[in-house]
């Protein structure tokens, strides 16, 4: 049963493609039916789960390490909101891949992911969770490189170097794991690891390498700082149903994995969760800041992604930090992530529907977009409210108790000198509750708000294109969604509603099927949230976001262009991108550079020792030239000034070299002096001259001589 | 049958020579129905196919010799056999590389032979014996030359598995020979320079002599280095059969790391990745081969699109591209898993941890030089024309072997069993 939901999809994938190679039609009904009936499967199997049965699947041959699935609340509630969200998304699709090129492709690797998704969130030990997490990882590469756009692939790329090093880097902390406890079960884990620090306490470095191995694994796919680098580039170019369920549910199996980690590996390790705290407030603090800063919908979305995950990262580690009695970090962890999933879901849906009719994702093009479009106002405001964590609606049940965990922590502390810096991050936690309020507001009231004032014609008229376009095939005349999509947006928004107005009687009971799977603690008494000391806490984010809003988006991120007419300007500095200020350089010049350079005289060694000895010791003895003309000081010279020649003719005398041998010059020219000499000395004329010359240096000698002798 | 007075000529069969001897002939079957398209046209197929057969006989002989002579004869044989499948085009490459290709073959065997005549000296018998057969008592106050003389022997047979220091003819010599050669010479030659090595380490010297010993050091160290560099010169070769070339050098050593571990692990590991590498490689040469042979096309950067051209080709490549990375759930992945542990378990020090770090390091290279092509032809980008295409997919001859052999790497990983019996039996009889 369980391998079905993981096997299920993927093979429904391929023949999903098959169908559409003959029918694009049936291909949607068969590819929403899949999602349908997983959910479906899935209802099935969380009710039985009440019931009192917990179904697990192993099959110890498979893979060689064998794979084991096994049902339990936490894997419940996740498996439910994947399914679901995939269910909403596939409907989605429909409109929306309509006029898209490669659909068979898109649902083939769509269906693939859900099976592998569903693998992730049911692994019963981590080398089937390291299975699924690989095969999702390459399947959805397809979603973000599926418009094929220069940035899109760029953004693919990424993304795939991203998941592959964290794959390979998450291996490595498999590796050290195994050969520590030899054994990946989740639920031996803890007892394995206590056994191996007792019968070796120094094992305990290669147990934190292990971790952080496998952290940065699950962290880079989670959106962790500063491995987050993916998320604000994937997700804005994936088709917006792909964004929504790379940014809802994909992220999430990271954050799965981060959670194996600490509550199983390091379960109740302050020291693990202050690491975890401190990288958490880094991610949240810095996804909304980006968040404030970006003028395009998708792409804010995904840096509130970012941010919101820091907020989990924060609750995990306050788990560790907190030990056993971590029930509220607990509550809020698994909350948070659920409500996470199930905003973003509506919220990447609501900008899909944006981009579905303009094709512009950028603040000042589809300003004023949702004016008078009831259903999009309403469902955009459930999700930006839940977000923002305004009391009433989901997020807020979830940032508060997330919040409680921290003032709790404080409360207990046990050095008042670390007082303060828990204070701070709880400043920064609230300042970040602000700043998802303030870029919340911004993209409201951009599209919702605002008068699409300049190019509003143009966009107009690619509105009413786009929507001529939809009515030709869908028969949907002057609506901006059709049923099917507009059915989808809305139910996913209802049950967001649903669950934000039940805080007790639906959150509290999440939030309880999650303790198991996290190790939590006893939940002393219920949480009453809407009493002053916790709704402070909300309230401070409300003020905080207010204020952000007002001074620093109104203010600084908007400016009137010529005409007048106020834009959101892109203040972030262009320079200021991790991915290609260090990454990028890193990973793709200097280490292979450097590498290549080093390894390449290796390569090369053999072949070079070869020439090197064929052209000395061993090299082909060249018969001499006989030495027709001229002698040995005039061959080394001629050859040494033949090669000057030769050289300044490569370099200096490009244009007119010179023609000249002078090894064969010099060698004729002392060939004629000999002759020359050999003539002179056999002369008349030469005897007489020498003698003269004789005559000379003895007459020379001789008044030397006497002018001594005069002065002497 | 006897070569001189006291050593014979004796052939037998054992489950290592018989995995090895399987592998062999399967592949040579794939890559006989592959050339049967591709050489086709070739004016020079009939010499191309009497030396492919002699050298598939001469492979039978090393995988069946009971003795080191029988099988180095065979060894021997076998270099000489395979150059005229290197030759084979007889351009001036072609001749230059296959000069390098024997002398670094007949190198290699002189550096071996020299173990086989010290080898001789300290053993009453040549026949392999697992566990070893030198005689520690004659042997006493000699182990310095003998571990030099399995150095020499380690390096002169690496030299056909493609090991530092003497791999430099594989990245020349593969490449030019035609594509059916150049996957048969890469996929299963260079493991015969590994079968070789097994045979002598864990037959001849036995495992217990060299652990611990420089002589593992060093081998393991060679091993390690030639992982990385082969990687990276792939990394930066961008001839698609030469990256293909440098790609062997480095894999095989994956293998020539899994037995210089000396663990149970270490060797189940290797073993697997001779089978499997050895269906990768032949399947992606097949896949550069039919690239060539059907659009002429040599380059990385010209596979841009080729997805649509000859989808069922790139599919291949594609399957085998992820499974030479070692992802799950394909083959690859569970060879580098029981090497990793292995080497962890291995107690060699620094290299416990270095050697999976290796592993990685070079599986990301492997990703950057055969994923990065399989992304450019299934995503070449916007600006194509896509209606305007023609299939190019060849015949299915050449198409039946790819697909087999990269199903055949998958499928093996997800059902890794009856592999996994066979190699824990040879292990269990060499690790008792």
């Amino acid at each position: 049963m369980l391998i079905a939901l993981c096997a299920g999809p993927m093979a429904a994938g391929i023949i999903a493609y098959c169908i559409g190679r003959v029918n694009r039609t049936a291909r949607d009904y068969f590819a929403d039916a899949v999602a349908v009936i997983e959910t479906g499967l899935f209802i099935w199997l969380a009710l039985a789960y009440l019931g009192g049965s917990a179904p697990s699947f192993s099959a110890p041959y498979i893979c060689g390490l064998g794979i084991s699935l096994k049902f339990d609340g936490f894997r419940m509630l996740y498996g439910l909101i994947a399914s679901f969200m995939w269910a909403m998304t596939t409907v989605f699709s429909r409109e929306y891949m309509a006029h898209y090129p490669r659909t068979n492709r898109y649902y083939m690797f769509f269906l693939m992911t859900l099976g592998a998704t569903a693998g992730v969130f049911l692994s019963a030990d981590l080398f089937t969770t390291f299975l699924f997490f690989e095969i999702m990882s390459f399947t959805s590469y397809a979603w973000v490189a599926h418009d094929e756009t220069k940035e899109s692939l760029r953004a693919a790329q990424t993304y795939l170097a991203v998941a592959v090093i964290g794959g390979m880097v998450l291996l490595m902390g498999l590796f050290i794991l195994y050969d520590i406890v030899g054994t990946l079960r989740m639920d031996e884990i803890y007892d394995a690891l206590n056994r191996a620090v007792l019968n070796d306490p120094s094992v305990k470095g290669r147990i934190y390498a292990a971790g952080a191995c496998m952290l940065t694994g699950f962290g880079a796919k989670a959106g962790m700082f500063p491995l987050h680098i993916w998320l604000p580039k994937a997700h804005p170019v994936a088709p917006a149903p792909a964004s929504a369920l790379l940014s809802g549910i994909l992220t999430k199996s990271g954050v799965f994995g981060v959670l194996i980690i600490s509550c199983e590996m390091f379960r109740f390790d302050p020291g693990w969760g202050l690491m975890i705290l401190i990288f958490g407030v880094i991610t949240m603090f810095g996804g909304a800041l980006l968040g404030i800063f970006s003028i395009n919908i998708k792409r804010t979305l995904a840096c509130s992604s970012m941010s919101q995950i820091g907020f989990i990262l924060t609750g995990i580690g306050m788990q560790g930090l907190l030990g056993s009695a971590n029930a509220l970090a607990a509550r809020g962890t698994m909350l948070h992530m659920m409500n996470h999933s199930l905003i973003k879901l509506v919220l990447f849906m609501a900008a899909g529907v944006i981009y579905m009719n303009l094709h512009e994702l950028d603040l000042n093009r589809i300003r004023g977009f949702g004016r008078g479009k009831w259903l999009l106002t309403a469902v955009f405001l459930v999700g930006g409210l839940s977000i923002s964590g305004i009391p009433g609606f989901s997020g807020y049940v979830s940032k508060t108790l997330l919040h409680e965990s921290i003032v709790e922590y404080m409360e207990e502390i046990p050095a008042a000198s670390s007082y303060g810096y828990f204070k701070f991050i709880e400043i920064v936690f609230l300042v970040s509750g602000g700043m998802t309020l303030a870029y919340m507001t911004k993209l409201f009231t951009a599209v919702f708000i605002e008068k699409g004032e300049e190019g509003s014609k143009e966009q107009e008229e690619a509105g009413a294109m786009a929507v001529s376009y939809d009515t030709e095939t869908e028969g949907h005349r002057g609506t901006y969604v059709n049923l099917q999509s507009a059915a989808a947006l809305a139910l996913s928004a209802l049950v967001l509603f649903v669950f934000g107005i039940c805080p007790y009687r639906l959150m509290d009971r999440a939030a309880s099927l999650g303790t198991v799977f996290m190790h939590a603690g006893e939940h002393g008494e219920a949480v009453d949230y809407f009493t002053f000391s916790n709704l402070k806490g909300s309230l401070t984010s409300i003020v905080i976001g207010i204020v952000i809003y007002f001074l620093i988006i109104r203010k600084l991120l908007m400016k009137k262009d010529e005409e007048g007419n106020t834009v959101y300007i892109d203040a972030w500095p262009k320079w200021l991108d991790m991915e290609n200020l260090i990454y990028r350089p890193v990973l793709e010049k200097i280490l292979p550079f450097v590498l290549a350079f080093v390894l390449r005289i290796f390569d090369r060694m053999a072949d070079h020792i070869i020439s090197l000895l064929h052209r000395s010791l061993l090299r082909e003895v060249e018969p001499k030239r006989p030495l027709m003309y001229g002698n040995a000081f005039t061959h080394v010279l001629g050859a040494v000034m033949d090669k000057v020649v030769e050289l300044l003719n490569r370099t200096v005398r490009r244009k007119s070299p010179k023609v000249i041998n002078y090894e064969q010059k010099l060698a004729f020219g002392v060939e004629g002096m000999i002759k020359m000499s050999r003539y002179a000395s056999r002369s008349v004329s030469f005897g007489l001259m020498m003698f003269s010359m004789g005559c000379i240096f003895t007459l020379v000698y001789l008044i030397v001589m006497l002018l001594i002798h005069i002065s002497g | 049958m006897y070569l001189t007075k006291d050593i014979p000529l004796s052939f037998g069969a054992d489950a290592l020579g018989l995995m090895f001897l399987v592998l062999t002939v399967s592949m040579w079957v794939m890559d006989l129905i592959f050339s049967i398209e591709y050489l086709k046209h070739d004016r020079r197929r009939v010499r191309f196919y009497v030396f492919y057969v002699l050298t598939l006989i001469s492979m039978t002989g090393i995988c069946l010799s009971r003795n080191l002579l029988t099988m180095y004869l065979f060894y021997e044989m076998m270099a000489l056999m395979s150059l005229p499948l290197v030759l084979h085009d007889q351009t001036k490459e072609a001749l230059s590389a296959g000069r390098k290709y024997i002398f670094y073959s007949m190198g290699g065997a002189f550096a071996g032979l020299a173990g086989f005549f010290f080898i001789y000296i300290y053993a009453d018998t040549l026949t392999f014996t697992p566990g070893g057969v030198l005689d520690m008592a004659r042997l006493a106050g000699h182990e310095d030359a003998m571990l030099i003389v399995t150095m020499l022997v380690i390096i002169g047979f690496g030299s056909k598995a493609g090991m530092f220091p003497l791999h430099a003819w594989l990245p020349t010599a593969h490449p030019v020979a035609p594509s059916p050669a150049s996957a048969f010479l890469s996929g299963n030659i260079t493991k015969m320079g590994v079968f070789v090595i097994i045979r002598y380490i864990y037959y001849l010297v036995g495992p217990e002599f060299i652990r611990g010993t420089w002589v593992q050091y060093t081998f393991l160290a060679l091993t390690m280095l030639t992982i990385m560099m082969g990687s990276m010169m792939a990394y930066k070769e961008q001839l698609m059969k030469k990256r293909l070339a440098y790609s062997t050098v480095s894999q095989v050593s994956y293998a020539l790391f899994g037995i210089a571990l000396l663990t149970p692990a270490g060797f189940t590991g290797a073993m697997m990745h001779v089978i499997f590498h050895s269906l990768v490689k032949n399947t992606l040469f097949e896949t550069a081969g039919a690239v060539m042979h059907m659009t002429g096309f040599k380059k990385a950067s010209e596979y841009k699109d080729l997805a649509r051209k000859m989808p069922v080709t790139m599919w291949c490549y594609a399957l085998v591209s992820i499974t030479l990375v070692g992802v799950p759930p394909t083959s690859a992945f569970l060879s580098k898993w029981y090497i990793a542990q292995g080497a962890l378990s291995s107690g060699t020090g620094v290299i416990t941890w270095l050697g999976p770090v290796i592993l990685i390091l070079s599986a990301l290279l492997t990703a950057g030089y055969l994923l990065s092509v399989m992304l450019t032809a299934f995503f070449p980008g916007d600006e194509y024309d896509y209606p305007c295409l023609e299939k190019k997919e060849p015949r299915i001859t050449m198409l039946l072997p790819m697909l087999c052999m990269a199903a055949a790497a998958v499928i093996f990983g997800i059902f890794p069993g009856p592999v996994m019996k066979i190699i824990t039996g040879i292990a269990d009889v060499l690790f008792v």
